[in-house]
């Protein structure tokens, strides 16, 4: 995707804009997002323009007011003009963190009751007129009397009701923190809600109603309304409206990347996204969302890479895009890849916490204590009191067998941020560590109700139930990870596991055939990305699950099928056998626990079947493993007994 | 600050892990092993059990640098290994290997097989199939000192939050950074980002700049740089407790160097040891800065009351009333402390009880006048019983300091009551026998002092001194710098009365100057030296600086001043006074002190040298008859009290009274008797008197018999020869007036003899020795 010189100017005019609008809303996540962007744009090295390329894009006239950006539409830059200092004033109380002073600036209390009562008086006349989706909460269709009932609204520009409101949305979210008890504590039920919600979606409701036309279109709306009004609704749950009014704002405000996350976190299945697509604006943030989502959907398609590395020929260090480059190559389970990614952004950007407890996680899958003991320092000397510095700090502490401290450093980490998703999962594995079922289930829980993606905690809490005995509870939520994850072997194992213990024998054979298929699959996925590499395995079945799949043919007495998996099962080093101890383990599996076991079923079963040359040829074979030498050999001589006996007969 | 782990003992953990691996050679073993248990073992175990060859463990830094590993360790070739390589070689190598933070807690983590291992842990590893450990390897005891340390090390580190393991950490690797270069030198293959490997792995990926940059990010821009995280609140509190214990066992203040030393590390720890507020309590109590002690202790005590509850609550009070009573303010020192008396009771805390009722009773010694209005004389009953009462408490709980202090305060009751000296050696004997068994050095002091007193009374001065001398030579090291102090005052009066100005003065200036920091001790310090300089004054008859000395000293004179030092100075009064002839002033100052001691019921020594001082100024007034009762009494009461040097000023007097009633004879006679023995005393002026008295009695005797005759011949050859052994007395103590007096009595006689030239020249020596007087007040 090469630009010409001018779309890269353009991107970057956009971008910087982007910045300073967002910050003015206090979005200070995605002005983040935006300027990380932004500098990773690389510089047009022109001769004619020795100095920082950036500079040059300053129009002559001096600086861009960085405080405060014009508006295009005419009435609301008057209006904004006019609002200044009240602007300045709230946006400094914002500043500081006082969110209900600063949205008395511009919406006292008495006006926002004043809405509440209003629409409270009204009720059933609402009941009438609401579209037949929402309670209460979605747009009364507004040719009606509308404007006579609705409350008078103040008139203010658009930028100044969004802080306002946001502010409240704030102070709401700042008392419901305050509120919740400790996390996983006696009374932490997760329930708390933000209070301020109603109050601001009553407040845009009567906005949209007021400056929406016959036709349906909101007039002179700048999309940051919309997206606070989205965010409002997925709160309440609301998704599908949530959804519209969150589109409709990156329709019309295209660089507000927290509206993009919102909608991501909307989206739970693949085919959601697709079905969201044709109504989205195609411009590159867009492309963007589609990446990011993708990802978070656990996808790793090559078309996917490929826009991804399409992406970064323009921002070639962004650290956005490395971290997606380094999830992508996580979730195909190419962690040497994604360590190589992470590790170079460490470099790139090593004050950057974001997305750092992915690192971790790969970093403890990959046994690589010192690094991740270093990925914990860099973390802690950079903040020690964010959530991803948290989650790291546990992760090491769980490597190290200290469960205790692990835990604590993912519960700071919640209370850091409750929806840190991934120190919810982790502390319920380390709960699992430590035996305590009840709260493994209760974060796993928890962490499913903060994101429904995450096949790990859906994993977690079957294994938890296994563990329990409870094996039906167990299989439906293997199920919804392996509905994630439909090509990750582990999870249809354990869901054939899980039916074998059941004693639903069809479907469990039918799931870990799956899990072969599936294994295949993500080990093709890794050789293709080592190229030439010498693991070209594509074949090789796990023993282990051939061997599940053998019992439980022998269970159901279908012989036939039975043999054939033992078979296939033992056959798995038999191919490195002839060649010899040199090149064992590159081919096959080798001798394992698991194929003696096969070449010893598989010896009986000759002796019942009366082969017993087989069975002699199978039972030395397994004396030369030197697994289970005292049974072989047992077997060996009844062998030659019978064997004998036969030839007496004979 | 951490808690207990420092880098040092993270050095010290892998000391004994080379130790264990049997690394150290046979030889070597020794100077390792104490170098270790030096730093392991408290103080207190320390200190009693001091040899020989610890001095150079003494000598060592209190924060262990890298440099204290070397000097110990490079001088001991390792028994393992390379040859030619040294234990520090090994040392440092262990130190290196780790190389991350993730190395550090496995190196933690690895401790515990150091330790030997129970018997049930032995049976679990064999079920495990674990081999046992090999026999090369040293074991540990979980008890033993080593296994002890390695445990608590090993628990403290696994409570650390993961910060502070990452500060400890840090530290680490900034103490051992100044090895680096030795490192290199020695092995050659330590990288430039040697000591952590993720950074040396990492060097490949991103380059020398990004890792440099992530360097920076991760230690901070001072690796290099001095490092002062690297002390533990455990390490804190191990000096403050030296450091108190040091200042109450002398009464020190902190020296400077030592104090700016801990306000440097008590600013870099968040957490404060309610220790250090003790130790200010103690410094500005012995600066005499009342306010500053008061607000510490209160400080102190409201910091420890959470921890220890109100159990404490009798020491606090207890310590108020010390203080209150160093301060002057008595009225509240004796309320505080019967408080204590009660509050102990009630407590049934013995120890405390019985302190603070032997400090009552001190304290009333001192200070009668408080005590009295108080119902104190309930709680103690009459002193004696109070006493006995005092010893038996002591006895029954082991309080051992308390008994022999006990045992000598009787014996000094008895002394200055004027009882059996037998009782008094042998209450002192006791308690020195207890001394002795129970190694009580901080009793010292006080029986020595005892010892002493008892033989200056008994007019031994010379054994007197020599156990002074004693004293400062063997015991002063572990004893009160009060003491050492009182000591040597006491050796200055002896070398005072022997005329030795010069050196007396060079004995209070050779004091500790530290020590003088404390404000009392500076104080009595102070008012010895001018004491001293006084009596120089007086004896060379410089009467206006006198004067000025004097107005100085009896200003300072109050409620608060020393006992003794008082009396000592209210006796120089009185001598300027006489020197001045203002006799009737002198006259009262005696009624008045005579009458004062008579209500405290004062030692009968002071009482008795009041009654001699009282005979003289009768004396010098012209009236020496009229001082024979007094004479008589004070020698009569000198006599049964055995105070010897008193007795003979006292027969001395009496002799003098004689001579007024021309009983010659008589004076002569009792004076040639108690002269040899006055001059075992050894007090030049004492003597000096007696001659010229033992002169005027041989005059008076020359002039009774005839003109001419040989008895008077020889009475006035006799009279010559006394008349030198005066003077030389005199001249000794630089005594002017003395000097001159005797060299008139010398012109006079040769004058009497016939001798007009010598007289002459005796004369003109006289003027001489007025003029010199003259020229050196000048």
């Amino acid at each position: 995707m090469p630009l010409t010189e001018q779309d890269t100017a353009q991107l970057r005019a956009a971008l910087q804009e982007a910045v300073v609008k967002c910050s003015e809303r206090c979005l200070y996540q995605s002005a983040k997002w935006a300027a990380e962007l932004l500098t990773s744009i690389p510089p047009t090295d022109e001769a004619s323009e020795p100095e920082d390329s950036q500079m040059t894009e300053i129009p002559p006239d001096g600086l861009p007011p960085i405080v405060v950006t014009g508006n295009l539409d005419p009435e609301e830059a008057q209006l904004e003009a006019k609002e200044i200092n009240q602007y300045l004033l709230a946006k400094s109380f914002f500043d500081c963190r006082e969110f209900d002073r600063c949205a008395a600036v511009f919406l006292p209390d008495t006006v926002l009751s004043g809405i509440l009562s209003s629409t409270s008086t009204r009720g059933p006349e609402n009941a009438t007129a609401t579209t037949p989706k929402g309670k209460g909460k979605a747009r009364v269709s507004s040719g009606r009397s509308a404007s006579k009932l609705a409350p008078i609204l103040p008139k203010l520009s658009q930028k100044s009701i969004f802080l306002a409101l946001y502010a409240k949305y704030m102070s709401g979210e700042k008392k419901k923190d305050e509120d919740s008890e400790m996390v996983m504590g006696p009374h932490d039920g997760g329930n708390t809600t933000n209070k301020q919600l109603v109050t601001i979606s009553r407040f845009l409701e009567n906005w949209f109603r007021e400056h929406t036309t016959e036709a349906g279109e909101v007039v002179g709306s700048q999309g940051w309304l919309e997206y606070l009004y989205g965010m409002v609704l997925t709160k309440d749950k609301n998704e599908e409206e949530a959804m519209r009014w969150l589109i409709r704002s990156v329709h019309l405000y295209p660089w507000n990347w927290g509206c993009w996350l919102e909608m991501t976190s909307l989206i739970g299945r693949v085919e959601d996204l697709n079905r969201i697509s044709p109504h989205l604006p195609q411009n590159i943030v867009s492309f963007f969302f589609h990446l990011h989502t993708s990802l978070e959907l656990y996808q790793s398609t090559p078309n996917l890479s490929n826009s991804l590395d399409q992406l970064l020929s323009i921002f070639p260090t962004s650290p956005f895009l490395l971290t997606c480059l380094a999830l992508l190559a996580y979730h195909i389970k190419d962690f040497l890849a994604a360590d190589a990614h992470f590790s170079n952004l460490l470099a790139l950007h090593p004050h950057r916490l974001d997305s750092l407890d992915h690192y971790s996680n790969i970093l403890y899958v990959m046994n690589l204590r010192p690094k991740l003991s270093f990925l914990a320092h860099l973390c802690s000397t950079v903040d020690k009191f964010r959530p991803e510095s948290c989650v790291v700090i546990g992760n090491y502490y769980s490597l190290l067998s200290s469960h205790e401290k692990a835990v604590q450093y993912f519960r700071r980490a919640l209370t850091l941020d409750r929806s840190c998703l991934s120190a919810w999962t982790l502390m319920g594995h380390e709960y699992v560590e430590l035996k305590n079922t009840h709260a493994a289930i209760e974060s796993y829980r928890r962490a499913v109700d903060v994101n429904r993606r995450d096949y790990r905690a859906w994993y977690g809490l079957g294994q938890t139930y296994e563990v329990l005995e409870m094996h039906a509870y167990a299989l439906w939520y293997y199920k919804r990870a392996a509905g994630l994850r439909p090509w990750d072997g582990k999870m249809w194992m354990a869901v054939g596991s899980c039916l074998q213990k059941m004693g639903r024998d069809i479907e469990g054979i039918k799931a870990l055939k799956r899990a072969l298929l599936a294994d295949s699959y993500y080990d093709a996925g890794v050789g293709s990305s080592f190229g030439s590499g010498g693991r070209d395995k594509g074949g090789a079945m796990d023993p282990e699950v051939l061997l599940q799949i053998a019992g439980m043919y022998e269970r159901m007495e279908d012989m036939g099928e039975a043999k054939l998996t033992w078979r296939y099962s033992q056959s798995s080093d038999d191919e490195s056998r002839p060649t010899g101890g040199g090149t064992s383990g590159d081919t096959g599996t080798g001798v394992t626990a698991a194929t003696s076991k096969a070449r010893m079923w598989l010896a009986k079963f000759a002796m019942r079947m009366g082969d017993y040359t087989r069975a002699m040829q199978l039972a030395t074979e397994l004396c030369q493993d030197g697994v289970e030498v005292e049974e072989a050999k047992a077997l060996v001589r009844e062998v030659r007994v019978r064997l004998e006996i036969g030839g007496g007969d004979a | 600050m951490t808690r207990f782990l420092t880098p040092s003992k993270i050095g010290l953990l892998a000391l004994i892990e080379l130790y264990t691996e049997a690394a150290v050679p046979v030889t070597s073993t020794i100077p390792i092993l104490s170098f270790v248990l030096n730093q392991l073992l408290p103080s207190t175990i320390k200190s009693q059990s001091r040899s020989s060859n610890s001095s150079s463990l003494e000598s060592l830094p209190f924060l262990l640098d890298l440099h204290a590993f070397e000097t110990l360790l490079a001088a001991h070739s390792s028994a393992a290994g390379l040859p030619g390589r040294t234990l520090w070689d090994k040392f440092l190598q262990k130190l290196w290997g780790i190389d991350s933070l993730n190395a550090l807690h496995e190196f933690f983590a690895n401790r515990a097989f150091l330790l030997a291992k129970s018997p049930e842990e032995m049976k679990k590893d064999g079920e495990m199939g674990i081999p046992p450990p090999s026999q090369d390897m040293i074991l540990l005891s979980r008890t033993s000192p080593f296994g002890g340390f390695i445990r608590r090390a090993k628990v403290e580190f696994d409570r650390l939050r993961f910060s502070d393991a990452l500060a400890l950490w840090i530290s680490f690797a900034k103490w051992r950074q100044e090895s680096k270069v030795y490192c290199i030198r020695r092995n050659g293959a330590l990288g430039r980002w040697a000591g952590d490997r993720a950074l040396e792995d990492g060097e490949e990926e991103w380059g020398p700049e990004a890792t440099e940059m992530l360097e920076l990010v991760a230690y901070g821009n001072d690796l290099d740089g001095v490092d002062d995280g690297a002390v533990s609140t455990d390490d804190v509190e191990k000096l403050l407790e030296f450091q108190v214990e040091q200042m109450q066992k002398f009464g020190n203040r902190i020296p400077y160097e030592v104090r700016d030393k801990f306000k440097g590390i008590l600013e870099g720890g968040v957490t404060v040891p309610s220790l250090s507020h003790y130790q200010n309590f103690l410094d500005a109590w012995r600066a005499g800065d009342y306010p500053t002690s008061f607000d510490n202790l209160h400080r102190y005590f409201d910091y420890t009351m959470q921890n220890r509850d109100r159990l404490f609550y009798q020491y606090a009070l207890m310590n108020l009333a010390v203080l209150q009573a160093d301060f002057g303010c008595f009225e509240e020192a004796v309320a505080a402390m019967l408080e204590t008396v009660s509050t102990a009771r009630e407590n049934k805390d013995m120890a405390c009880l019985n302190f603070a009722l032997n400090w009552l009773y001190h304290f009333g010694k001192a200070h009668p006048k408080f005590i009295r209005g108080s119902e104190s004389t309930n709680m103690l009953g009459v002193e004696r019983e109070g006493l006995v009462f005092l010893r038996t408490k002591a006895k029954e709980t082991g309080m051992w300091t308390l008994w022999s202090s006990s045992l000598l305060s009787e014996a000094k009751l008895g002394m200055s009551s004027g009882e059996s000296i037998a009782t008094a050696f042998e209450n002192m004997v006791k308690s020195s026998q207890l001394i002795v068994e129970r190694n009580m050095k901080s009793m010292m002091g006080p029986q020595m002092a005892m010892s002493s007193s008892l033989w200056g009374r008994l007019g031994v001065s010379h054994l007197s001194k020599e156990y002074c001398e004693v004293f400062l030579g063997c015991h002063a090291r572990y004893a009160l710098f009060d003491d050492t102090l009182r000591f040597s005052c006491r050796i200055a009066q002896f070398l005072a009365e022997k005329g030795q100005y010069d050196e007396a003065m060079k004995r209070l200036e050779s004091m500790d100057e530290n020590s003088l920091r404390s404000w009392k001790a500076n104080q009595y310090w102070l008012k010895y030296r001018g004491i001293l300089r006084l009596k120089r004054d007086l004896h060379r008859n410089n009467l206006d600086g006198a004067d000025q000395l004097l107005s100085q000293l009896l200003q300072s004179s109050g409620v608060d001043a020393d006992p003794d030092l008082g009396f000592e100075i209210n006796i120089l009064h009185i001598d300027y006074l006489i020197r001045r002839t203002d006799f009737s002033r002198a006259l009262a100052k005696i009624e008045n002190l005579a009458s004062a001691m008579k209500e405290e019921g004062d030692d009968i020594a002071l009482r008795v040298k009041l009654l001699v001082l009282k005979a003289g100024l009768q004396d010098k007034s012209g009236r020496p008859q009229k001082g024979f009762s007094v004479a008589v009494r004070a020698a009569s009461i000198a006599w049964r009290a055995r105070l010897i040097p008193l007795l003979w000023a006292a027969m001395g007097a009496i002799a003098n009274i004689l001579n007024s009633l021309s009983e010659f004879q008589a004076a002569a006679q009792i004076l040639v008797a108690i002269i040899p023995r006055a001059l075992e005393c050894e007090t030049f002026s004492m003597n000096a008197q007696l001659y010229s008295y033992l002169v005027d009695a041989h005059m008076g005797l020359a002039g009774k018999a005839d003109a001419g005759s040989l008895k008077r011949k020889e009475n006035l050859t006799r009279c010559l020869e006394f008349i030198d052994r005066a003077f030389d007395e005199y001249s000794a103590l630089e005594d002017i007036k003395g000097q001159c007096e005797m060299m008139a009595k010398k012109a006079t006689i040769m004058k009497v003899v016939g001798e007009p030239v010598l007289a002459n020249d005796y004369a003109s020596k006289y003027l001489d020795l007025k003029k010199e007087a003259a020229l050196a007040q000048a």
